[in-house]
């Protein structure tokens, strides 16, 4: 072992950094490797800027600027040559565009496009100019939306959020708010109703007051008056109802969770409405406790006056059951019909006392939506052995899934705009749902854009993306996702690396990226590290990620070492100390217990499926040596059975059984399902005859009318249902006559 | 959305209607031995058991003797103008989407004067109950022929019998577009009839029922076939249909399975000439109605009225000065 090695190998275990011979390494800037690709991201065509669209519905609230630009080509751009021009034109502007957002985080993006316009073109020659003003006119003519435009940053989280709860929540509570004006206006019909009957609304003075001044001549409003105050104009409400009618509209019309849709009437002062984004939970849950008794107010009215409008509010039922309404009866559903809590808080800044009502919150029916921001990832790592973390936004979100009731999404800034459809799934929900977000916006770290940090960290999995939706399903398989993340089903995702060696010739290499990579892009961290020079290469280091494949202290003799680049994009080899091997190793561990809910190399699974197929395995060969022992040719399968079933006929009429004649019964009766109301029976005797409840007819009492009535009515029943039956008095005349003309019917 | 505290409320105030509730104040003045008896009786019978409010239910009819209707129903009604019922129906549903709406009407006011609402009122599928009430004959006029009187039958306006063959208010029904629900009842089976009518109700869209109805009065005689031999009637069944009970599948053995979705079958039973089909022929739950094509998401709200008026008014009004 050369010197430099066995002092690297030193530092690795203890982390005291050597003095290597030969090169300085000194503070220097170092990049992983993989980044050397990704330099100026306006360049790039990536998801941002991102455009929060005005008056979009659902996850339509965002949209790429890419997406917005692609739409555009395919709308005025031909396939093929023929739209070459354009594409090249637009892109271009596109690119312009892109240079102007990180300089005006937050304009508009007609400002921004009319900007990126005009610059392009100044600096465009003369000659070019015309060609260029038209695709870049065409282009706009097919613009169709405007919003705030925002570029990847740490304002980023709470702006998206902030407006895609705003977007949902305009969605969410118009119905709501449809509702109640309906009750609003339903509930006024019935008090102007009510007063049209009043002496006060048939006074000539109200009658003057209708006709206007113009044909204030032409009428005798006196006598009018006196005319219609003579008609019965009906019952006036009692004062009860009228009271209870005018308390429930005055609370539907003060009430302050909605802002009215239209402006009409308004006959109540309204306080200024409530606001719902707050920037602690204490105060969001001061806020709702606050609200409370209102809210009970506000369905209570709502139900006193669907039931008043229906005109089914009873007071000995419903009195007693408002009056016993409180906040202890309000349920889920409720809740659902005012808006829900939105939080934002900062991952760094939220204390035990906080943390607790995090989970509070995230544990209870409430609609608290709840934003957990993190800047700093690797706040902990910086810690000595026997200080304590408090709790950020990695671990809130891995825990709310043990609440096993709020939605959570996990996402950073650079996956964003790819879970805006989960982000409003969680926002739609009725109960409480978590977001935690890391920006990517970390302090001291210089030369990588947050986009860029944000992305690494999904890549090594020290910030993965899941959501978890508690009401998607009862099955975790449909209730958590972790697909979103690179290469998920691996442990630490690979790419190929091309690079130029030495001679300048191209070469390329599988790298890894893991926890390491990531952390060592934080200058606290340029103590945990050392780069070596090419000549001090070395059989026994090893890459990181074959490290932490190795079972831990199972190789002290090997070092690892990571491939990062200088400020110049020369590949270097960096040796890590163990404090950042441990660090790797307890986050994938945690990637593998997410892997396991998400469903892959689940070992429940696993150990399922290895006894399924030894079950397999061992029946298989139990019938293999069963046909072996038999060695017998084996019979083929007739075919016969196989043949299609002759091709059913469209018509099927259906010959009922002829059922067994039912013995003639000697009292009379009729066949009452099939009485067709006509009339005829009851009009000749209604006692002996009468309707049922269906208003069909029964012999209501055989003793009310003589034989020969029923005799008659049977011939006179022309669905010939009435059955005489046997005579009841043997004393009436004519009989044989009758019993012959009976006969048919019996 | 649901406000779930009343619609607990609601669940808990079960008024219960009687049939008595759903009589008029008079009785009714048609025929001893008319079929429109037995119409009344079913849909009387309907109103109980769906237990409809009778302030949020609504009969409308042009005029005939089938037209009287709404009167004898303890509901709102419109007796509205000959042929008329339809548009009448529509400008209810469309301002009041939620009243049950239901229309009596004659072969005449349907069929003839009231030809072009019909096909109309088809096409815009708005969810209402249709009954065509069809004896065949101008009742109410004392006895002209209809368009549906079978050929050669002599009446007040066609004294040596008429000349064509009838309509045929299914086959022309099943004909045009948006169709979503075609039926045929008889007044003299009356369990059926109920069974039908009870299915046109619960469809969502323009239910049109044609019930053969008799009219012993002017047309007398005219189904006696069919009445007195119900072998010359065909039953439809279906799982998606209605079903027979044991009692009337005993009586009438002609059945079809026929599935309503079937739109080329139904137009073959609608034209049958010897039998007469009984049954759901045609069904169509997806057809969009205009009521909610049409819904907006405006309230007429005192404002909103007397917005919109005085902009009509204005179109009109003269300025003197001017
Ligand atoms: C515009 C107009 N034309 C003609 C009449 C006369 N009229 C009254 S009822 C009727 C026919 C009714 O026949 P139908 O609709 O079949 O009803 P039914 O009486 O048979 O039930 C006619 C033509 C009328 N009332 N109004
Ligand atoms: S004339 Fe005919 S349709 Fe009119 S009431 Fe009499 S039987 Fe019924
Ligand atoms: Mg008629």
């Amino acid at each position: 072992m050369n010197g430099n090695l066995s002092k690297l190998t030193s530092f690795h275990v203890t982390g005291i950094k050597p003095a290597l011979e030969a090169e300085d390494a000194g503070e220097r800037s170092f990049r992983p490797a993989l980044f050397a690709g990704y330099g100026d991201l306006t360049k790039l065509r990536y998801d941002y800027p991102v455009v929060l669209v005005e008056s979009a519905a659902g996850s339509k609230f965002a949209q790429s600027l890419s997406d917005i630009v692609d739409g555009i080509l395919r709308e005025i751009a031909p396939q093929g040559a023929a739209g070459e021009r354009l594409r090249k034109h637009v892109l271009k502007l596109e690119e312009e565009l892109r240079g102007l957002v990180s300089q005006k985080n937050g304009a508009s993006l007609l400002d921004l496009w009319d900007a990126a316009e005009k610059s392009l073109l100044t600096r465009t020659e003369k000659a070019a100019r015309d060609l260029l003003r038209d695709s870049l006119g065409r282009a706009r003519n097919a613009l169709h939306v405007d919003g705030e435009v925002l570029d990847c940053d740490e304002a980023t989280p709470t702006r998206f959020i902030t407006r895609g709860w705003n977007v949902v929540q305009a969605a969410k509570i118009h119905a709501v708010k449809k509702r109640i004006e309906h009750l609003v206006l339903k509930l006024s019909d019935i008090l102007r109703a009510d007063y049209m009957k009043t002496e006060e609304a048939r006074s000539a003075e109200i009658f003057r007051a209708s006709v206007g001044t113009a044909y204030d001549e032409a009428f005798d409003f006196s006598a009018m008056s006196g005319i219609l105050a003579k008609e019965r104009a009906g019952d006036l409400l009692p004062d009860s109802r009228r009271q209870r009618v005018q308390a429930a509209l005055t609370i539907l019309q003060a009430q302050r969770f909605h802002a009215p849709l239209h402006d009409f009437e308004q006959t109540v002062v309204r306080q200024p409405l409530y606001d719902f984004v707050f920037d602690s939970c204490a105060a969001a849950l001061e806020a709702f406790r606050g609200r409370l008794p209102e809210m009970v107010e506000v369905i209570k009215a709502m139900s006193i006056a669907e039931l008043e409008i229906q005109n089914l509010y009873r007071e000995s039922r419903h009195e007693p059951f408002f009056e016993r309404f409180d906040e202890g009866a309000l349920g889920p559903d409720d809740l659902a019909l005012f808006p829900s809590y939105l939080i934002c808080l900062r991952g760094e800044r939220i204390d035990p006392a906080e943390a607790g009502r995090i989970f509070e919150l995230l544990n209870s029916d409430l609609p608290a939506k709840i934003l957990v921001q993190t800047d700093d990832l690797l706040r902990n790592l910086s810690l000595s052995a026997g200080q304590t973390s408090s709790v950020g936004g990695l671990e809130l979100g891995t825990m709310a899934l043990g609440l096993n009731k709020a939605f959570v999404l996990q996402a950073t800034n650079a996956s964003l705009y790819k879970q805006r459809e989960q982000i409003v799934n969680g926002l739609r929900r009725d109960g409480p749902a978590l977001f935690s977000v890391f920006s990517g916006a970390m302090p001291r770290v210089a030369g990588v854009t947050p986009y860029l940090l944000a992305g690494a960290a999904e890549e090594s999995r020290a910030f993965p993306v899941f959501a978890y939706d508690p009401a998607a399903s009862p099955d975790w398989a449909l209730r958590f996702r972790i697909d979103d993340n690179p290469q998920a089903e691996a442990d630490w995702p690979v790419h190929r690396m091309m690079y130029e060696d030495r001679d300048f010739q191209g070469t390329s290499e599988t790298v890894a990226f893991t926890f390491v990579d990531f952390a060592l892009c934080d200058g606290r961290h340029g103590a945990d590290r050392v780069p070596v020079a090419r000549s001090d290469w070395h059989d026994d280091m090893i890459p990181v990620v074959e490290h932490l494949d190795l079972a831990e202290g199972h190789a002290p003799d090997k070092i690892p070492y990571v491939l990062m680049v200088d400020e110049n994009d020369r590949l270097q080899r960096v040796v890590v100390d163990d404090k950042l091997i441990r660090a790797a190793r307890r986050c994938g561990a945690m990637w593998h217990s997410l892997q396991e809910l998400g469903g892959i190399n689940n070992s429940h699974a696993r150990q399922l499926l290895d006894r399924e197929r030894e079950v397999w395995e061992q029946e298989k060969g139990e019938q293999l040596a069963k046909l072996a022992k038999r060695a017998e040719p084996a019979g083929v399968a007739s075919p016969a059975a196989a043949a299609p079933p002759p091709a059913a006929p469209v018509e099927t009429t259906i010959e009922v059984e002829e059922a067994a004649a039912e013995a003639p019964s000697d009292e009379p009766y009729i066949e009452t399902p099939r009485c067709t109301t006509c009339n005829e029976c009851t009009e000749l005797n209604s006692k002996l005859f009468a309707y049922d409840e269906n208003m069909q007819a029964y012999i209501a009492d055989p003793d009310a009318g003589p034989y020969r009535q029923l005799v008659e009515a049977a011939e006179s029943c022309q669905v010939s249902i009435i059955h005489p039956g046997k005579p009841r008095n043997p004393n009436e005349p004519n009989l044989d006559e009758l019993l012959e003309r009976a006969a048919p019917f019996n | 959305m649901g406000i779930p505290v009343s619609e607990c409320l609601l669940k808990l105030m079960a008024e219960g209607y009687t049939l008595d509730d759903y009589r008029g104040d008079i009785p009714p003045r048609w025929c001893t031995g008319c079929g429109d008896n037995g119409i009344l009786a079913a849909v009387q019978r309907l109103c109980r058991d769906e237990q409809l409010p009778p302030e949020r239910t609504v009969f409308v009819s042009g005029i005939g003797c089938s037209s009287r209707f709404p009167h004898y129903m303890n509901a709102y009604g419109f007796h509205g103008l000959h042929g008329r019922a339809l548009p009448v129906a529509e400008g209810i549903k469309l301002r009041r989407p939620d009243l049950h709406v239901f229309v009596s009407t004659g072969d005449g006011d349907c069929c003839s004067i009231g030809a072009a609402h019909w096909i109309h009122a088809i096409r815009y599928n708005m969810d209402m109950t249709v009954l065509l009430h069809d004896n065949q004959i101008y009742g109410l006029t004392k006895k002209q022929a209809s368009p549906t009187s079978p050929r050669g039958v002599k009446s007040n306006t066609t004294p040596r019998g008429t000349y064509l063959d009838p309509l045929n208010p299914l086959s022309v029904t099943l004909g045009v577009a948006n169709v979503s629900f075609v039926a045929q009842a008889a007044d003299w089976i009356p369990e059926l009839l109920y069974d039908i009518i009870s299915e046109a109700y619960h469809h969502k869209g323009f239910s049109f029922v044609r019930i053969l109805q008799r009219c012993p009065e002017f047309m007398p005689h005219q189904f006696d076939p069919w009445v007195q031999n119900p072998d010359k009637m065909l039953l439809l069944t279906h799982e998606k249909g209605v079903q027979l009970s044991a009692g009337l599948s005993k009586v009438y053995r002609k059945q079809e399975a026929h599935d309503p979705g079937d739109l080329h079958r139904a137009r073959e039973i609608a034209s049958l000439s010897e039998q007469i089909p009984v049954g759901i022929l045609y069904r169509d739950s997806d057809v969009p109605c205009y009521e909610d094509v049409r819904m907006v998401d405006r309230l007429h709200t005192p404002d909103v009225i007397k917005g919109v008026l005085e902009e009509e008014f204005d179109k009109f009004t003269i300025w003197p000065s001017e």
